[in-house]
């Protein structure tokens, strides 16, 4: 019955007749009737959350046709939309290729998002959901929003807003708990504070410039101020470095760059509810990222980029991702709770995002060999990690929900066994663990892989970038051994008291269909990126070539990278290639000889208990938990901060 | 043709890992015995053992023996995709299909496929190896990449037959940052093959195998087979990394100048484990952590060209 509406929506917005920055408005709009009409019908939490789920749909329809125009047919052109004229407040959007893979992502990563809450928000006993969907929808409009407009002031500042003040919400959704209202707090605070330093980044280049031309409303726009910066950057060199300090740090704190994530992301992510977890983590530190790259590298036009210290700039953000990735993925090593865990993870892997994106910058201005197709090779790296990243650590918060879901708690010291009871969940996480932890065959790999030959390639250009690469692989090791925790203790091991207990109390512990088809929809697309990464160099290749601005042409115009089903990829000078076919081909073909190996002696099985050294049974307290895991790493770097505080109990049971 | 070539050296490299691998893990316990001033078993004895275990009862003790199965044959396949990485006498025969980083992580993946085994089984003791296992796998990960991102800053690629052929001496004057990695590696070694006094995750005598410790049968046959072909494998990449003199000359002399060096290098294995005691985990980090000081002092070198 709720057909006619979804198509009509698609009808009226997503034609043919509309321009891309029309259909963003569209799919605001939608997003705000939607909050509108969830709020209405937030009696029943289950009509309310199809609703939300049909509303998002719609949206991602609309976006991904976008998208898909833009990409296809190049960008349009900046489009006015005059909300009160007399007083300049004038909404300026443009949809090129940069925004495009956000918008991308957000689409992507939202509709599974709102299918898994549907049936994960049914179980919040005394929490009415007209304080879940409505932010929902708004908190998404918002994202569409933040990536669009060209507005670096008010625009940025409404949608910024939208963005905060929904999450803010989100994030204390369970409020009878009171450290979700602290953790709550800390990001509202800290939004605050990155709020205000990008917009007096965007004050100081409008209003000191040379020409601080432009009508009232256009004072701050994008094109305004990228035309007055080469002016800006002869004449007001300084005041020119602090604006771009302030938007490295305004957009670090929103992405959780070291050592500003600490303070609010790891407390956030898990307070909120999984799905919104999986947006915060997937979708919403990437607006940080893409104000990153937006204003370093497309905003400064090629009049201005001699005067322009690009590699500096770029030796400061790689170094930065390098700290931020070591630092969040040790930290993360040391956690027990499944969404705390994961929370560290999106600053390690923002980390590998910012390095790649470093990369990018420092060698774009080298005048090494090939410093430019390096430099973009940088950059697909970091946007192909943007997509990624986005991809595997909302199926991990999905996962790390349908845990909670299955065994009441969060803490892996208390889990065990759990592949017995849910397999499919399992089999996702374990796609998903594979792919952060960056396993050959799964989407991590592709991007990582990228980044590291960009960083090591570069190092004739930029002498620091090898270091930086080797220390980016040693992560990825930390990586493998944080999830090989997460997923062995939780998963495998043996079935612990709790979930036991749990499983004769339920019958069964295996999440219903509503939730398991977000996970596989998303660990497919894992899959499919990794195996056939043809697909994300062709789509960021489109992405740069529908973007004009800045160094976007000179970007595009590299083209480093040649793609093929089953060459895979490889670099420009073939000095790197990764052919995933080929390899899975060669890795499919082994397994059934070693298979066939095995199965030559006719050994006959038996299933028995493990031996125990003489004990008859297992008690819990002998039980390997998370807790002791990789105790002599931990205690080395103890220094570094994020020992989880004890959960009462736990304390006793090890000691 | 290119296309038959491929195949026909894949298929060399796969058959001469599994016929060699337990000849020299024979060899190594007949070293080992012979220093121990024992009589040790005949050099044919592992193949005995391997088709011994292929009879064997499987008793899978773990909740998911789906995993338990997953893990026993992926760790063997891993290695045999390797050895179909590695230039081995004559150029690489999958050189098309991935590059060094590619090597990096399938090593890993092969540490994984035991991790995962041992955490499938759920024994205690298992799952102490497995950590045990992990951590030695971070503090080592590192000093294998520096070694290849330092090929592949001297050479500027990442092809695995241009990475494997020496690249650590490929800088312009004398080869610093290659003759300090080649002491790094040597002393590193034999915790990459997972020998004495490195073999901290399977310590026979506290842990009883480790991972493994709940596997029989075939599964067993399988992870040993893979264990020995590991040291044909990280011998190669040894061999290809730091030795390559002579793999330019012609096939067949090529060929057994390579098994040469790789024969070499298992006896080196061999003496080093017969010798020492085995180290504690702490001890062995905090090793590897100094090793990985220096050999980053290494790369930054390279990056400036020596």
């Amino acid at each position: 019955m709720l057909e006619p509406r979804y198509l009509g929506c698609y009808q009226d917005h997503g034609g043919e007749g509309m321009t891309p920055e029309q259909s963003v408005i569209a799919a605001i709009v939608i997003c705000i009737v939607g909050a509108v009409v969830t709020l209405l019908a937030s009696r029943n939490k289950t009509v309310a959350g199809w609703l939300a789920f049909i509303f998002t749909t719609a949206t991602a329809v609309v976006i991904i046709s976008t998208v898909a125009h833009v990409l296809i047919s190049g960008p349009g052109h900046q489009q006015e939309f005059p909300i009160i004229p007399q007083i300049g407040l004038v909404l300026r959007v443009y949809v090129d290729g940069l925004t495009a893979v956000f918008l991308l992502l957000a689409a992507l990563i939202s509709v599974p998002a709102a299918l898994y809450s549907i049936a994960y928000m049914r179980n919040y006993e005394g929490y009415s959901v007209a304080r879940y969907y409505p932010y929902f929808l708004l908190f998404l409009a918002a994202m569409y929003g933040l990536v669009s407009t060209t507005d670096m002031m008010w625009f940025f500042f409404i949608f910024w807003q939208m963005m905060t003040l929904p999450g803010y919400a989100l994030i204390r959704f369970e409020h009878k708990n009171p450290s979700n209202i602290r953790a709550a707090n800390k990001y509202l605070i800290m939004m605050q504070i990155a709020c205000a330093a990008t917009m007096i980044g965007a004050e100081l280049l409008a209003v000191t410039g040379a020409a601080a031309s432009g009508s009232a409303g256009l004072k701050y726009d994008f094109d305004t101020v990228s035309a007055n910066l080469p002016a800006m950057l002869s004449t007001r060199p300084t005041a020119t470095a602090l604006a771009f300090a302030l938007f490295l740090i305004g957009f670090g704190i929103k992405m959780g760059m070291w050592p500003f994530g600490q303070f609010w992301l790891p407390d956030a992510h898990p307070a909120a509810p999984s799905p919104v977890s999986a947006m915060l983590s997937g979708v919403m530190i990437k607006t940080g990222v893409y104000g990153l790259m937006r204003y370093f590298l497309w905003l400064v036009p090629p009049a201005g980029q001699a005067d322009y210290p690009l590699a500096k700039w770029g030796l400061l953000v790689a170094l930065l991702g390098t700290i931020t990735l070591f630092t969040g993925t040790m930290q993360a090593l040391k956690q027990e709770q499944t969404k705390r865990l994961l929370a560290f993870h999106s600053i390690g892997q923002i980390g590998y995002i910012l390095l790649g994106t470093g990369v990018c910058m420092s060698l774009l201005p080298a005048m090494g060999p090939n410093a430019k197709a390096l430099a973009a090779i940088g950059l697909f790296g970091a946007l192909l990690h943007v997509l990624n990243h986005g991809l595997f650590k909302a199926l991990l918060f999905l996962n790390a929900g349908s845990m909670l879901h299955a065994t009441g708690t969060q803490d892996l010291n208390k889990m065990g066994g759990l592949m017995k009871f849910m397999p499919l969940t399992a089999v996702t996480a374990m796609v998903a663990s594979f792919s952060i932890s960056g396993v050959p065959l799964f989407n991590g790999f592709v991007s990582k892989w990228t980044i590291y030959v960009a960083a090591v390639q570069g190092t004739a250009s930029a002498k620091y970038l090898a270091v930086f690469a080797v220390i980016a692989i040693l992560t990825s090791a930390l990586t493998l051994a944080s999830f090989i925790k997460f997923f062995g203790v939780s998963f495998l091991s043996r079935s612990s008291t709790l979930v036991t207990a749990r499983a004769a109390e339920h019958g069964r512990l295996e999440i219903g269909w509503s939730m398991q088809l977000p996970q596989v929809a998303l660990a497919l697309a894992c899959v499919l990126l990794g195996v056939v990464p043809a697909i994300g160099f062709r789509l960021m290749q489109l992405a740069l070539d529908a973007s004009s601005q800045g160094y976007g042409t000179a970007l595009a115009k590299a083209a480093p990278m040649q793609t093929g089903l089953w060459a895979g990829v490889e670099t420009f000078q073939s000095t790197a290639l990764f052919a995933p076919l080929v390899f899975a081909l060669v890795l499919g073909l082994l397994f059934l000889v070693v298979r066939g190996l095995s199965k030559l002696g006719s050994a006959s099985r038996r299933a028995a208990a493990p031996w125990l050294c003489g004990y008859v049974s297992e008690a819990d307290c002998h039980r390997y938990s998370a807790h002791n895991f990789y105790g002599e790493i931990k205690r080395y770097f103890r220094w570094l901060g994020g020992m989880p505080k004890h959960v009462e109990g736990q304390r006793k049971d090890t000691k | 043709m290119k296309l038959a070539w491929i195949i026909l050296s894949a298929l060399c490299n796969v058959a001469i890992v599994l016929l060699v691998a337990p000849f020299f893990q024979g060899v190594l316990r007949k070293i080992t015995a012979l220093i121990q001033s024992r009589q040790g078993p005949p050099l044919w004895q592992p193949y005995f053992d391997l088709l011994k275990l292929l009879g064997k009862e499987d008793i899978e003790s773990g909740q998911t023996p789906v995993m338990q199965r997953f893990a026993a044959y992926l760790s063997l396949t891993t290695v045999l995709t390797l050895a179909c990485l590695m230039p081995m006498g004559f150029p690489a025969p999958l050189d098309g299909a991935g590059d060094a980083i590619l090597v990096i992580y399938l090593l890993t993946l092969s540490g994984i496929c035991t991790l995962l085994a041992g955490l499938a089984a759920g024994s205690t003791y298992s799952l102490v190896g497995t950590s045990r296992e992990m951590m030695t796998m971070i503090a080592l990960e590192p000093l294998l990449a520096v070694a290849i991102v330092t090929g592949a800053v001297h050479t500027g690629s990442f092809r695995l037959d241009t990475v494997l052929n020496g690249s650590v001496y490929a800088s312009s004057g004398f080869p610093w940052s290659g003759a300090i990695l080649l002491g790094v590696m040597l002393l590193s070694f034999q915790a990459f093959v997972q020998r004495v006094p490195f073999d901290i995750s399977e310590a026979e005598t506290e842990l009883m195998e480790g991972p493994l410790m709940e596997y029989s049968g075939p599964k067993l046959a399988l992870f040993k087979y893979a264990q020995m072909a590991k040291l044909v494998i990280y011998s190669a990449l040894f061999v290809g990394l730091f030795v390559p003199w002579g793999s330019a000359l012609p096939f067949p002399l090529s060929w057994l100048i390579f098994w040469a060096k790789v024969s070499g290098l298992v006896l080196l294995v061999t003496l080093v484990a017969a010798t020492h005691a085995r180290y504690r985990i702490d001890q062995a980090i905090r090793f590897f952590a100094s090793l990985l000081v220096v050999a980053l002092g290494a790369l930054i070198l390279a990056s400036y060209g020596y």
